[in-house]
């Protein structure tokens, strides 16, 4: 059976198509129009007789002419010619030709342009950001004027280059301007951007709020490689999403995913670099990787990697001061922003530690170790100290990296981390101010349900009655840096006060007891939380109280035997090393691209300057006393941070991101809970593209023409 | 001097009395005329000596020769004859146009050459193409011809129905004597002027062809759409003017022009081409004396 006719015009999709514009007996009427042109010219010989001595000479002339009289005839008549084609345009334009165009669904596009770190791969064209935007320039070749366009480029912050405009000369503007980065890629971001104007918020469920934006729909292109994290908390709404990816399936890369400077386990003196490289590509691979100190070479190592696995490499390195260490991949692959990364050494610094107590000798030993001593100077004071200026004013400008309360409370809190120790911070809010439960303190009726209690506004700390009944550690939080390798199973605590978890902190250790109403109750008696850049920490315990006994008496308790077990100075040793600041301190910090870095200044009140791997210097404005936030981090490499003349330290800014250097391109997005938007490999949308106005604009230039051969008398 | 038409202006006939028909060929005259001929016979001019054979007209002995040698020497004279010049004249209707009309220069030219020849002595006849075989044309002698000539020149009129070809062919029956022969025409005869000309050659004359176009033939001024009417035998011709139409007439009146010129030449006829605005006086103290016709 033959196919019905509209049916092979549907097969062959790229064949002009037609629009019957006009009913039969308009179309015969038409259709006369030529032949009645041509039939006049053939009436129209009103030829001037002329009487010549012969025509002899005219005959010889017009013999070969007369070969094919008619058509020559024609041949001659430019005019009928261009009256012809003028009937030819219009009848083309009444028959609508058009063809199946790009797209146009709607009439609103935006447009999603990837420029994270995997579109710098080198794999389609001259990068994929490159090969983005001329997909994403033929688009925009391809909106009619009506359309409006939208561009977003994104990375892990998604940035509005053009917002909606019919100028596709402006579109194509802001997209050359789009630059490639070094960051990860997050979609979310840009689609919350996207969705703004198409699925415009209620602001009220009152359907009578006409403040409500009506929804404009919109065409999402995403010109990506679709190496981001799927979003599955995002409803499309008016949104239609296509998927275009960029790069190839067999492009090769090796990147590196980690790498970091440690002091030796055996040997103190020596430190150890070690590296995670991964193969993403198709196929194993064996990689050079160059290790630079300061520029020079000091070590390379050949690492084998099979295809779709990671491969660590440790080096050794002898004492090193201080100084800039580089990683490089010295095989090429599709993307090279991957292939290099630093680590920095800065110079050992000993973090500062003051111990606020009106004595205990279990701190003092437990901070006088050997392994503490190396890390920090500890400075022992006792509670009289704090109402005096010299404390009041380091504490302000930051001198002390740690601040340990026993039993003590100062009026502010210092700029710096602290742990107390069976005392409250000082709340902000004026009502907690009563609530501290001193050791030995006289019990306060619980004021309080803990059920229907409000949440704590952040930096307030509250603290719930003292528990007279035995309580049993039935939990700590081992994954915290605070407990690690800490075990409480043989710490018992004498009458802990519970604490709340303030917004954002966490709890480390919680413990079991049965109260006064027979019930089992579980609360927090060690807490972390974070304050303003600093963490506090929060003990429901004291190591050595007073108690009033029932003769009035006062009389020492032992809180806890924590401090005689095993696990105490490990805690401590891990409580310098983590509030103390000692961790970055050697093999400094981090980053990875676009992440904000905290920086501290030396010399309190000193003004920061940031030189970037670039050469230029950016000066911080001070954050908090001493404390700076620096968020241009954008370029991969090592950033040296100055105070005046001194360099002060130096952090890197490396990739180390797995999804970015796995550059074969993802098939399919999930956005939303749908199904998966996937890829297409051209923008096919059928749509119809028409002609009619340029064929009669034509149809106008042909008038004019033959308007000036007729009186011009132009022949050929 | 006779007075003149408007044929031959005053001027210009002082000047054609001094001049000559010349003839390329020599021919025998009928009559004694005033053009010496390589003939020896009877004049005043002394021409040789030779011996007397018996039978010879005694009258000639030159006695005195006689006298002194004893022998018989016969005296010979330079003979002095006359030349028979024809003017033929294409009376068709395509030479009626042109300002002046084709016609009214040939007949001039016929006017002003026959008035040398006449001048000279020599015999002058002046037909047409379709001359009638009834109403011969006169034969001319003398200066005091002038005024018949000029008269009979002035009953010739256009148009005359006959062909190129047949017209050559009568004049040649009619006229079997030797001499100049002067075909003044257009040429334009759909049968071709070849046969007609070979016809001219087979008398042995010696033939002159005056090729007289009109400006309007050599460059015409036409525009726009024309039915182009034949006025001899009403054949038309459709054309829209254009360049490369105007082109292409050019090049085909070359090419008829350059081919009858060939033919001539390679034939021994004297072919000139003539323009109807160009003057008879320019024609023929220029063009004529320099290809030899007259001098």
């Amino acid at each position: 059976m033959l196919p019905k006719p509209d049916h092979l015009f549907a097969q062959l999709g790229w064949l002009p198509q037609l629009v019957n514009m006009l009913s039969w007996w308009q179309w015969a009427i038409l259709a006369a129009v030529p032949p009645a042109i041509v039939l006049l010219y053939f009436l129209k010989l009103k030829r001037r007789p002329l009487e010549v001595p012969s025509t002899y000479l005219w005959h010889r002339s017009i013999e070969d002419l007369h070969v094919n009289a008619i058509w020559q005839r024609l041949r001659r008549n430019l005019l009928l010619f261009l009256q012809l084609l003028l009937i030819f345009l219009a009848m083309l334009a009444l028959l609508r030709p058009g063809w199946r165009g790009a797209k146009v669904a709607g009439d609103r596009f935006i447009l999603l342009v990837d420029n994270s770190a995997s579109m710098q791969a080198t794999d389609a064209g001259p990068s994929r950001l490159e090969e983005a935007k001329r997909q994403a320039g033929e688009l925009v070749g391809q909106l009619s004027s009506r359309d409006a366009g939208m561009i977003i480029s994104f990375s892990n912050f998604p940035q509005i280059e053009q917002m909606f405009t019919r100028n596709r000369r402006q579109l194509r503007q802001s997209l050359d301007a789009i630059e490639p980065t070094a960051r990860p890629t997050s979609l979310a971001e840009a689609l919350k951007y996207a969705a703004g104007l198409a699925n415009p918020g209620r602001s009220s469920e009152d359907a009578s709020d006409v403040q409500v934006a009506d929804p404009m729909p919109a065409t999402l292109y995403i010109f990506s490689d679709g190496k981001f994290a799927q979003v599955s908390e995002f409803r499309l709404g008016n949104l239609d999403p296509v998927y275009m990816p960029v790069g190839s399936d067999e492009a090769a890369n090796v990147g590196i995913l980690a790498f970091s400077v440690r002091r030796h386990v055996s040997d103190r003196t020596m430190l150890q670099a070690f590296a995670r490289l991964g193969n993403f590509g198709p196929r194993d691979t064996s990689v050079a990787a160059e290790l630079r100190l300061n520029g020079k070479l000091i070590d390379a190592d050949q690492v084998q990697i099979p295809a779709g696995q990671t491969q660590r490499v440790a080096f050794d390195l002898t004492v090193v001061d201080t100084g800039m260490l580089q990683l490089r991949i010295a095989t090429r692959d599709d993307l090279a922003c991957d292939d290099v990364a630093w680590a920095v050494v800065n110079p050992p610094r000993r973090s500062k530690v003051l111990v606020v107590t009106p004595g205990n000798e279990s701190l003092e030993i437990a901070f006088g170790t050997g392994a503490v001593r190396e890390l920090a100077d500890v400075t022992f004071g006792s509670p009289e100290l704090l109402g005096q200026p010299p404390y009041e004013q380091q504490a302000a400008a930051g001198a002390y990296d740690l601040v340990v309360y026993d039993r003590a409370r100062p009026k502010v809190m210092p700029q710096a981390n602290t742990l107390f120790m069976g005392a409250l911070p000082p709340g902000e809010g004026g009502e907690q101010a009563g609530e501290k439960p001193k050791e030995g303190a006289e019990e306060k009726p619980a004021e309080k349900d803990r059920e229907g209690e409000e949440a704590s506004p952040p930096g307030v700390w509250r603290a719930g009655l003292k528990i007279t009944s035995a309580a049993t550690i039935i939990d700590t939080n081992s994954t915290h840096p605070l407990m690690q390798w800490i075990d409480m199973g043989d710490v018992t605590l004498y009458q802990p006060t519970p604490l709340e978890v303030p917004p954002g902190g966490a709890s480390l250790i919680d413990v079991q007891w049965i109260g006064a109403d027979k019930a089992s109750h579980v609360a927090p008696v060690f807490v972390i939380a974070p304050r303003e850049g600093f963490e506090d920490a929060v003990m429901g315990f004291v190591f050595l109280g007073e108690e009033v006994t029932a003769d009035g008496s006062t009389e020492t308790f032992i809180g806890t035997n924590w401090p005689i077990r095993e696990s105490f100075p490990v805690f401590v040793l891990n409580f310098v090393h983590y509030l103390g600041g000692t961790g970055t301190a050697r093999d400094g910090a981090t980053v990875k691209p676009g992440e904000p870095i905290s920086l501290e200044s030396p010399v309190p009140g000193a003004p920061l300057e940031v030189r970037t791997p670039g050469g230029q210097t950016i000066e911080l404005k001070e954050a908090r006393p001493g404390r700076f936030q620096f968020t241009g981090t954008s370029e991969l490499g090592v950033y040296e941070v100055r105070s005046g003349e001194n360099r002060v330290e130096r952090f890197a800014v490396n990739l180390f991101d797995a999804p970015e250097s796995d550059i074969r391109p993802s098939p399919d997005v999930q956005i939303g809970r749908g199904t998966p938007v996937a890829a297409q490999t051209a923008s096919s949308e059928t749509t119809r593209r028409e002609l009619w106005k340029w064929l009669l604009l034509a149809g106008l230039a042909v008038l004019l023409v033959e308007w000036y051969v007729y009186n011009r008398r132009v022949y050929l | 001097m006779p007075e003149t038409t408007a044929l031959l202006p005053p001027a210009l006939l002082a000047r054609l009395e001094r001049m000559e028909l010349v003839s390329r060929k020599v021919f025998r005259g009928r009559m004694k005329g005033e053009r010496r001929s390589r003939r020896k016979g009877q004049s005043v001019e002394f021409a040789d000596f030779r011996n007397y054979v018996a039978g010879d007209d005694v009258r000639f002995i030159d006695w005195n020769t006689y006298a002194r040698l004893d022998r018989l020497f016969l005296k010979l004279f330079l003979e002095e004859e006359d030349l028979h010049f024809y003017a033929l004249i294409d009376a068709s209707g395509s030479m009626d146009f042109g300002d002046p009309t084709k016609l009214y220069f040939a007949k001039q030219l016929a006017a002003a050459l026959g008035y040398i020849g006449l001048a000279r002595g020599d015999r002058v006849k002046i037909e047409t193409l379709g001359q009638p075989p009834t109403r011969p044309a006169p034969v001319l002698r003398g200066r005091r011809s002038l005024w018949p000539m000029l008269d009979y020149l002035e009953t010739i009129e256009s148009p005359e129905a006959v062909s190129l070809v047949d017209g050559c062919k009568n004049f040649c029956l009619r006229n079997s004597g030797k001499g100049i022969v002067l075909l003044m025409s257009d040429l334009m005869d759909k049968t071709g002027y070849e046969a007609a000309l070979r016809y001219l050659l087979a008398q042995e004359m010696d033939v002159y062809v005056i090729h007289v176009l009109s400006a309007e033939e050599m460059e015409p001024e036409l525009q726009g759409d024309l039915e182009l009417i034949d006025c001899e035998d009403g054949d038309k011709a459709e054309i829209t003017v254009s360049a490369p139409l105007m082109k292409r007439y050019k090049r085909t009146l070359a090419a008829f022009i350059g081919s009858a010129r060939e033919f001539c030449t390679r034939r021994g006829i004297l072919y000139v081409l003539a323009r109807n605005d160009v003057g008879v006086d320019t024609l023929v103290t220029g063009y004529l004396r320099e290809r030899g016709l007259v001098r």
